[in-house]
């Protein structure tokens, strides 16, 4: 611990607080906005199977716009480690 | 499921894993956390511009390649259509055919419809191949603080789609480009009466609706492409080469690469129909 003081050994250690913090909270949306489109995709698809092969398409599609606030946390979290 | 294997496979695997398990297990043993995770080689070709005057070589190189492995793997095809057609030909109407059913679904109009497929499908193409190679082990090159350090098979190939300003400059263009479509099927008036629609205290919400659709499109392939990259690096580093790099680099590299690519050139569409039909 020579070379560096008290006051940069916290931030450098809230910095990697911040960014598992900030992935965290931040996977619970998408997780939750995925969960739901898979599992309507689901009722669709026991609904009406032969309709399978374009339900997947559009489930992939909503599971990928659903997960961009998932991303940006991911980017604030990755500057938080590499950039800050 | 039951495999079929030749007599030929069963040499080539066996020979592979005598191979490639030992030198798996010899390397686990100096693997370390490569140095540059995340850090771009950046240079400074106007140090008085500042931002302005520096580029990425990675990105600009990678570009190129890009552009080169289309043209190689596509361009045969264009010279001329076959009636029968071979694999290439098929893959390539396949998807184009994909992407034109999306584009007239959004977009009836058959005046807008055929240039949006266009730029759709050139920006498919693009980032389709470009995150493809980064599913594949290549050539890397990381600062370090020792300086520029080209790791060999060690980890992907750049993808230009993992550079921030690549995605951008395609949401900036997708951006400017649907308003110039915008212009185009609605004219100029009913195009600036729709900035205070419904009442003019929108306004404020719809510019920020407008500035927030090139950070979103461009963030998203942003993040997919390279928190991937990174994903794999870290997990890989736990096992090096023994198993998992090649399933992570098949599902963040292939399985991501093709959805997000999709998934950026159908917003492409959808942004520009939006602009168009609104009128």
């Amino acid at each position: 611990m020579d070379g560096i003081t008290m006051a940069e050994a916290i931030r450098e250690g809230l910095k990697f607080l911040a960014a598992g913090l900030c992935m965290g909270i931040g996977a619970i949306g998408p997780g939750l906005g995925e969960g739901h489109i898979g599992a309507h995709a689901m009722d669709a698809i026991a609904r009406q199977p032969e309709l399978a092969g374009p339900i997947v398409g559009r489930m992939l599609l909503a599971d990928a716009v659903a997960e961009s606030t998932g991303l940006y946390s991911l980017v604030v979290a990755l500057i938080l480690i590499f950039v800050v | 499921m039951k495999l079929n294997l030749t007599k030929g496979d069963k040499i080539f695997l066996l020979i592979f894993f005598a191979v490639y398990i030992p030198i798996a297990f010899l390397q686990a043993r100096s693997v370390t956390l490569p140095e540059g995770i995340g850090q771009r080689w950046i240079v400074d070709i106007i140090p008085q511009w500042g931002l302005l005057g520096r580029i990425n070589p990675m990105t600009v190189i990678m570009s190129w390649v890009t552009i080169g492995v289309i043209l190689v793997l596509f361009a045969p095809v264009f010279r001329g259509f076959k009636p029968i057609p071979d694999r290439r030909q098929a893959f390539l109407e396949y998807i184009l055919n994909y992407l034109y059913t999306s584009t007239k679904d959004m977009i009836p109009d058959e005046r807008f419809a055929r240039p949006v497929f266009t730029i759709a499908a050139t920006l498919f193409l693009f980032v389709v191949v470009s995150n493809l190679l980064g599913a594949v082990p290549g050539v890397q090159v990381v600062p370090t603080e020792k300086g520029l350090e080209v790791s060999l098979f060690m980890d992907t190939w750049y993808s230009p789609t993992s550079d921030l300003n690549t995605n951008a400059t395609y949401a900036v263009m997708v951006l400017i480009l649907s308003h110039i479509f915008g212009i185009k099927a609605k004219g100029f008036k009913k195009w600036l009466k729709a900035w205070i629609e419904p009442t003019p205290l929108m306004l404020p919400l719809n510019i920020i609706g407008e500035i927030a659709k090139p950070i979103s499109h461009s963030l998203r392939l942003f993040g997919n492409i390279m928190g991937g990259g990174i994903l794999v690096l870290i997990i890989s580093y736990l096992i090096k080469y023994l198993l998992m790099p090649v399933f992570l680099w098949g599902f963040f590299g292939i399985f991501v690469g093709i959805i997000q690519a999709m998934v950026f050139s159908l917003l492409t569409i959808a942004y520009i129909g939006t602009q168009i039909e609104e009128g």
